[in-house]
């Protein structure tokens, strides 16, 4: 075990480093977009303002309020202060909405659409790209076009066919939203199943095309991985299939856990296609809407959760695989 | 490790579980979208927060799981995005349903003294008592209020309101009052109903602008004294707190107020103790007990919703409209029966930067505008939901008779162009000596080929078509004009600060005023008055900074003239200036809002020769006079 505890320190200082250098990317970067983002609410402001001074002044306002007049070196310092004390400030583009508010009532909605999808999308996949290079024959056959078929839709094609077959023209589910049109939320049973039914095409619209990608990894991996002389020589010795099987789904599966890890660090930044095409709340159309409006405050803080949440699955990954993997925590130990 | 695997195979396998948990809907028990609530599920009337009550907090409201269709009108294109705040001082609270102090003012939940009827031209009291007048010397107005007014808790609506209202703007410098200060002194009460306006003074003793001091009584809510001390309160003083409160407990005097919001939806539910349901304004309650917006993303998903009925009314451009109708069969209709559908109010803009090489030349500006191929625009861009310029030829006035009247039509008929006339423009070009010379066929001036930009914000896919069919006619008249389309955040910073770069903004487009008040003029002085050129933060208008002493002056006279002959020659002078020197070109004409309504729960909406009086405007049953439609409404079944 003390091997691997120094793979864990060397993993936490990259961790650590990273972090300082993507924190001051998060903050830089949204500020280098050309434009002025005072300007943008000013615009909302404009209408039925007939005098040029009384613009003037408003715009001067809000530049001052949002700190947006001062050298850029002093907003960082009131940037990292207020992020430290997990305060990210004010939205521009929903002034006067903090931007905590904004995150707590759209981030639980992208997160239950985008995690399930993504975990549903692997697992199936996986099993079904294991299976085809096991089983091979006619499943292998008629699975592979089909994955590469699918895997190949643009995410906004298979949503708008799903739209159009399932809810304009079948009229199995509705068209929008995250509930009932007609509802207003509460713990009833017509609520909760007005839920999961407008949860449905959002998720198989992303589930689909998953699917496809990986099961296509995972049929090359497995394939790979069944030829390799270890698994020649457990037949050899009459060791069980199933046992074989799952030494083969192991190895076959570091890339695919990878994969993983980083499809669940940046789902934050939202099934943007499902929430436009199904009009379903979440924080991608947010973030876009966001960076349209060069909301810093707001790219920042979900730029920085992204950041977070791929470096913490990183991080696991890499612990997990150490675990895995005896091999890479070896060469990482050395 | 072993174990590890076991926990790590446990945890998938329990995944899996969870998502097999997933209830798959069966076809035939899903709700189809279209199904409406039974009436029995609606919360009787006597659930229905009191008007004394505060407006509920925006989680959960406690005993209505859902509306009851026949009781809810549904509204689309209007909201997007989530409600910010409630706050009537603030412009920033994104919060449509609401809050609209403009032109006509939107009058659900808070109200102004008077109405404006974009369709008539005239204002109708709301909170006032009869019309106001202005005094001989023309330096105040003095209106009445109504006895009968009421806020939501009760007390009546008094002149202190209206005078306490206009000194906060000032105090606070809100939008609204850095937008009026200049034009309005003081609001006083003279006593409890009546309300003296005291206008600016010019150096003749005469009010400096009495259209916008009348503009005010039309465009700006009046808001509760009381309520306005508490939130002076608890901000204390400060203006940025005061503009930036949430305002939950804010007293208002219109008949709808806040039931929920959240990230989908926003709903309004009715006071049934509104005060306006007293004889003397519309002697009864609205008859929807509920406006409700569902927040779509994009207008298609709008549009899908409109046609499955989700919809009553839609506030939003839905491409062919007609085909709703003709094609699918559906009960959906506009304002008008054939094309344009709508009235045209505001007339989107192509401007010329003066700075471009060579758009300093009148030949140039007017060969392009000339050759512009506009019946293209308005099938394409607008999918004929605007009137052509053979229709109503063009001036700086819109489609509506008010505004077509205010000038000499004869007087100016030699100046107006209707479009695509490439000859036209080629034998003026060659007139003036811009000619092709050597042979790489594009003209040039001075020696120098004319290569423009033409450029609009990405994805304002009407105003991008438009932009495409300008650019094509360069090229019949051997100008190359090509296209791009920067984000609006880039956008608007350039155009509204000068100077202008000078390429790749060479003809760009900005919208123009609708109807409201102070139209046409103040549509005219936003886009000819030479007091926005050259400025920045300019949002006002003349963006390619057209000065013109003469028609300045024009500008100037106009809101002190009363004697229509006069106002007559005067916008004459001025369309004859705008079509003469053409530093911008109209390339269509758009309706105030998209009025479009879906009849199968609700009907006797707003429409052509409705039989009202005054006339019900198509403006959503919400904007100035047209809130009045909320009263004729009828259920289909």
């Amino acid at each position: 075990m003390k091997g691997y505890r120094k793979y864990f320190l060397n993993k936490i200082l990259w961790l650590l480093i990273t972090l300082v250098f993507a924190f001051i990317l998060n903050f830089i970067l949204p500020r280098m977009m050309p434009g002025d983002p005072v300007a943008a609410i000013v615009a909302r402001l404009a209408q039925g303002m007939s005098n040029s001074t009384g613009m003037k002044q408003v715009y001067e306002q809000y530049t001052s309020l949002f700190g947006t007049n001062l050298p850029l070196y002093q907003q960082f310092f009131i940037y990292v202060n207020n992020a430290l004390h997990g305060n990210f400030g004010i939205s521009f583009s929903q002034y006067p909405r903090t931007v905590s508010d904004i995150l707590k009532s759209s981030l639980i909605w992208t997160i239950a659409l985008q995690f399930p999808a993504i975990i549903v999308g692997w697992i199936i996949g996986n099993t079904l790209g294991a299976l085809a290079a096991y089983l091979k024959k006619g499943f292998d056959k008629v699975l592979l076009p089909v994955s590469i078929f699918i895997s190949n839709f643009p995410p906004f094609g298979m949503a708008v066919i799903l739209l159009v077959i399932f809810a304009v023209n079948l009229k199995w589910f509705p068209t929008s939203g995250g509930y009932g049109f007609d509802l207003i939320p509460n713990l009833s049973w017509k609520f909760v199943w007005s839920v999961i039914v407008h949860y449905q095409l959002p998720f198989w619209s992303i589930v689909l095309i998953a699917i496809g990608g990986q099961a296509i990894g995972m049929r090359s991996m497995s394939i790979y991985e069944l030829n390799a002389d270890y698994v020649k020589y457990s037949r050899f010795l009459g060791i069980k299939d199933r046992k074989i099987v799952w030494y083969v789904f192991r190895n076959a599966m570091l890339p695919q856990v990878t994969g993983l890890a980083l499809s669940i660090g940046t789902m934050v930044s939202g099934a943007l296609i499902a929430e436009i095409i199904f009009s379903y709340p979440g924080l991608g159309t947010t973030l876009l809407n966001g960076i349209k409006g060069q909301d810093y405050p707001l790219i920042s803080a979900t730029t920085l959760i992204i950041t977070l949440m791929v470096l913490f699955a990183n991080f696991v990954v890499e612990l997990v695989y150490g675990l895995i993997d005896p091999r890479i925590k070896a060469a990482q130990a050395d | 490790m072993k174990r590890i695997s076991i926990v790590l195979s446990v945890l998938i396998a329990i995944s899996m579980l969870l998502a097999a948990c997933q209830p798959a809907p069966a076809a035939t028990d899903v709700p189809v979208a279209t199904d409406a609530p039974m009436a029995t599920d609606a919360p009787k009337a006597t659930d229905a927060p009191k008007a004394t009550e505060a407006p509920m907090a925006t989680t959960a409201p406690v005993d209505a799981n859902s509306l009851p269709r026949e009781e809810t009108l549904y509204f689309n294109g209007q909201q997007w995005g989530t409600v910010v705040c409630w706050n009537p001082y603030s412009s920033n609270c994104n919060n449509a349903m609401a809050l609209a102090q403009q032109d006509n003012a939107r009058v659900p939940m808070f109200e102004t003294p008077y109405l404006y009827d974009m369709l008539d031209g005239n204002v109708y009291p709301l909170l006032a008592d009869g019309p106001f007048k202005w005094d001989d010397g023309m330096t105040q107005i003095t209106f009445k209020l109504n006895p009968a007014a009421k806020w939501s808790d009760g007390t009546p609506v008094t002149a202190d309101d209206v005078a306490y209202t206009w000194a906060s703007h000032v105090k606070y410098n809100t939008q609204f009052g850095a937008a009026n200060k200049d034009y309005i002194d003081t609001i006083e009460a003279a006593d409890p109903l009546t309300v003296v306006v005291k206008a600016k003074l010019g150096e003749d003793g005469k009010a400096i602008n009495p259209l916008l001091v009348n503009a005010y009584l039309s465009s700006n809510y009046v808001i509760q004294k009381a309520w306005t001390q508490t939130l002076e309160a608890r901000t204390g003083g400060d203006a940025a707190a005061f503009m930036a409160d949430v305002a939950d407990d804010v007293v208002f005097s219109g008949p709808y107020h806040k039931f929920f919001s959240d990230d989908s939806k926003v709903v309004l539910i009715r006071d049934d103790n509104y005060w306006g349901q007293d004889a003397s304004m519309f002697g009864k309650l609205p008859i929807p007990k509920y406006l409700a917006h569902v927040i779509y993303k994009d207008n298609a998903a709008g549009t899908t919703a409109l046609q499955a009925g989700e919809v009553d009314v839609s506030q939003q451009f839905n491409s062919n409209v007609q085909d709703f109708w003709l094609k699918q069969n559906l009960p959906i209709s506009t304002y008008l029966p054939d094309a344009p559908y709508g009235i045209g109010a505001s007339l989107p803009t192509a401007f010329f930067n003066k700075a471009s090489y060579g758009l300093d030349q009148l030949a140039i500006r007017k060969a392009i505008a000339i050759a512009v191929d506009y019946d293209t625009i308005i099938a394409n861009a607008m999918t004929n939901q605007s009137a052509t310029f053979a229709q109503v030829p063009r001036s700086l006035m819109n489609p509506t008779p008010g505004e077509q009247a205010l000038y000499d039509h004869d007087a100016v008929k030699d100046l107006q162009w209707v479009g695509n006339d490439i000859e036209g423009a080629n034998k003026l070009l060659d007139d003036a000596g811009i000619k092709d010379t050597n042979g790489d066929g594009w003209r040039e001036f001075n020696g120098k080929d004319l290569h423009y930009v033409a450029t609009c914000p990405d994805g304002w896919s009407d105003w991008q078509a438009a932009i495409e069919v300008v650019a094509a006619a360069g090229k019949n008249i051997g100008i190359d004009i090509t296209t791009n389309y920067p984000d609006w955040s880039v956008y608007q910073t350039i155009v509204t600060n000068w100077p202008l770069p000078e390429k790749d903004f060479d003809i760009f487009m900005m919208w123009s005023d609708g109807a409201g008040p102070t139209q046409p003029w103040g549509r005219i002085r936003h886009l000819l008055s030479g007091e926005f050129a050259e400025t920045t933060n300019n949002w006002n208008g003349n963006w390619g900074a057209y000065n013109n002493p003469e028609v300045n002056a024009w500008i100037a006279e106009l809101p002190t003239m009363s004697d229509p002959a006069a106002m007559k020659e005067v916008y004459t002078n001025l369309v004859k200036a705008y079509l003469t020197d053409i530093p911008s070109f109209t390339l269509m004409y758009r309706p105030q809002s998209f009025h479009t309504v879906n009849e199968s729960v609700w009907t006797n909406f707003p429409h052509e020769n409705d039989g009202t009086n005054p006339p019900v405007p198509p403006l959503d049953m919400t904007d100035g006079w047209a809130i009045a439609g909320l009263y004729n409404l009828t259920l289909v079944k």
